[in-house]
């Protein structure tokens, strides 16, 4: 029976052409590393997301009056309807934290220098539509939590002279948050956000794919480095295959990232949705002490302690773009970061001004 | 057994283990939550329908009909047609129960005098105790 399903789409698809030149004779370097499967594991996240959203929509009503309901419905009434939101919530950080690393990876490995620039690009742009995901999202419940944490970030244009005001109104579609603001942003999470992020991934591996995986900066990966001065494939004829070899270890990290994620879920259930979660929106009512995300808890402790609201909005901009344009502005050759100290020390540095502003945020 | 095949049986059976733990949560989710009405007595007077005449009631979440046919008394039925699912109405001038969207018609036992239906319309039990009707 499974043989003729392969002759069938043999005759029809080349199937074995396929399997060939896509799985198995597509090679990775020699020393590639685990931290390479960060993007595998990011996108097996995002199809998390796609596939329990789509379940969860089956009973959550985009209505203010009924929001707060069907969300305390599907955690109490649907058979496992706690199982399919919580892994939502968790899978939301767990692509975060994958992008992240993946990024961090990337980085450190030398991973965006050319040819690779436009692939380091649209993965910034993707980490930074994953952020506006988890933003609308978090609207959606019609909490208290999702309510006050979104009537602080459609103020935040507001920093800017002469279009503050108009771009916060046209986020919230009213002065307030309200009704149509929760329409508005349901509309962005279900139908705009997913086709950007779709046309997003696809330009990123086909950039991937076309390029070919770029090769560490450590080990020996056993091709002569050559300079990009036209276009070639990287194909790593000395490397391992794609499949069975570097896919089974990008299983293992979808296994390892499963175990994390359920262990939350069964362990910590109200890690990510405090108190205020479970509370219905009151716009007369601001909870004490409302906090952003984790993943926000840096900007948002550096708009703390900055007096000027227009200057401390400005400068994230600018950390901004600097962070998603980075390849054009480095643009030595040489990829190893332990032989460039001044990055090394730089990149060390920022992280830890990141870490030290995250945990600043949480306890201030 | 080869070590290679026994490693395949154990990654088969992980794997369908894995399945099965999200499979049934699926289904269970993916079910009505509330399952079926439970069907419930309700009781009239008989003077609330005479003689050649219906009314349309909702009985346990399904829409009925209870029809006091001249000279064989009342009869209650689902009004949804073993067909399709459309809701049939009474037509008192041609003494026949129709289904608007494919034509079928029923007689006043509920069974199929034309059109594609497979099978009669659903009875519901019906008691008539001195001046009240009861039906469940």
């Amino acid at each position: 029976m499974w043989v003729r399903i392969r002759n069938w789409l043999e005759i029809r698809i080349g199937l074995e052409e396929l399997i060939r030149a896509q799985l198995t004779e597509y090679r990775v370097p020699r020393n590639i590393n685990i931290t390479y499967t960060f993007g595998f594991v990011a996108l097996f996240a995002f199809l998390i997301q796609v596939i329990t959203g789509f379940f969860l929509l089956m009973y959550y009503v985009p209505y203010s009056e009924m929001a707060f309901r069907s969300i305390q419905d599907i955690m109490t009434t649907v058979p496992y309807g706690w199982l399919f939101r919580q892994i939502h919530v968790v899978g939301s950080n767990l692509m975060v934290v994958m992008i992240l690393l993946h990024t961090l990876s990337v980085f450190f490995m030398g991973g965006y220098k050319k040819p690779r620039e436009l692939t380091w690009v649209l993965g910034t742009l993707m980490l930074l539509v994953t952020v506006t995901f988890c933003v609308s999202g978090y609207l959606l419940p019609w909490s208290q939590l999702s309510y006050w944490a979104t009537t602080i970030a459609t103020m935040i244009p507001t920093a800017f002279p002469i279009v503050g005001d108009l771009i916060s109104e046209l986020m919230k579609g009213s002065e307030q948050v309200s009704g149509i603001t929760l329409n508005r942003f349901f509309a962005i999470h279900v139908m705009l956000l997913p086709l950007i992020i779709a046309v997003l991934l696809g330009l990123h591996l086909f950039l991937v794919r076309r390029i070919g995986i770029s090769s560490p900066p450590f080990g020996k990966s056993g091709e002569a480095e050559r300079p990009w001065t036209e276009y070639r494939h990287d194909s790593h004829g000395e490397g391992y295959p794609f499949f069975p070899d570097f896919v089974l270890k990008e299983m293992i990290m979808v296994m390892f990232a499963c175990a994390v994620m359920f262990f939350l879920i069964s362990f910590l259930p109200t890690l990510l949705l405090p108190e205020e979660a479970n509370i219905p929106a009151d716009p007369f009512k601001t909870p004490a002490h409302i906090k952003p995300e984790w993943y926000l808890l840096a900007p948002y402790q550096m708009l703390k302690i900055i007096p000027n609201k227009f200057l401390g909005i400005s400068l994230q901009l600018i950390i901004i773009a600097v962070f998603i344009l980075w390849p054009f502005l480095e643009r030595k050759e040489e990829n190893n970061i332990l032989k460039r100290p001044r990055l090394l020390g730089f990149s060390i540095l920022s992280l830890i001004l990141w870490v030290v502003f995250t945990v600043w945020g949480k306890y201030s | 057994m080869k070590k290679r095949e026994f490693l395949s049986l154990l990654l088969t059976l992980l794997g369908l283990t894995a399945a099965g733990s999200f499979a049934y949560p699926l289904v269970r989710f993916l079910a009505p939550p509330g399952g079926k009405a439970k069907l419930k007595q309700i009781t009239f007077k008989k003077s609330e329908i005479p003689v050649g005449e219906a009314k349309e009631i909702p009985f346990g979440g399904v829409p009925a009909i209870i029809i006091n046919r001249p000279g064989k008394g009342f009869i209650a039925f689902s009004r949804v047609c073993s067909h399709l699912g459309c809701l049939i109405d009474y037509n008192k001038a041609q003494n026949r129960i129709i289904c608007p969207c494919h034509a079928a018609i029923f007689d006043l036992e509920g069974n199929v005098v034309s059109g594609p239906p497979p099978k009669p319309l659903q009875k519901f039990p019906l008691k008539v105790e001195g001046e009240s009707i009861l039906i469940g």
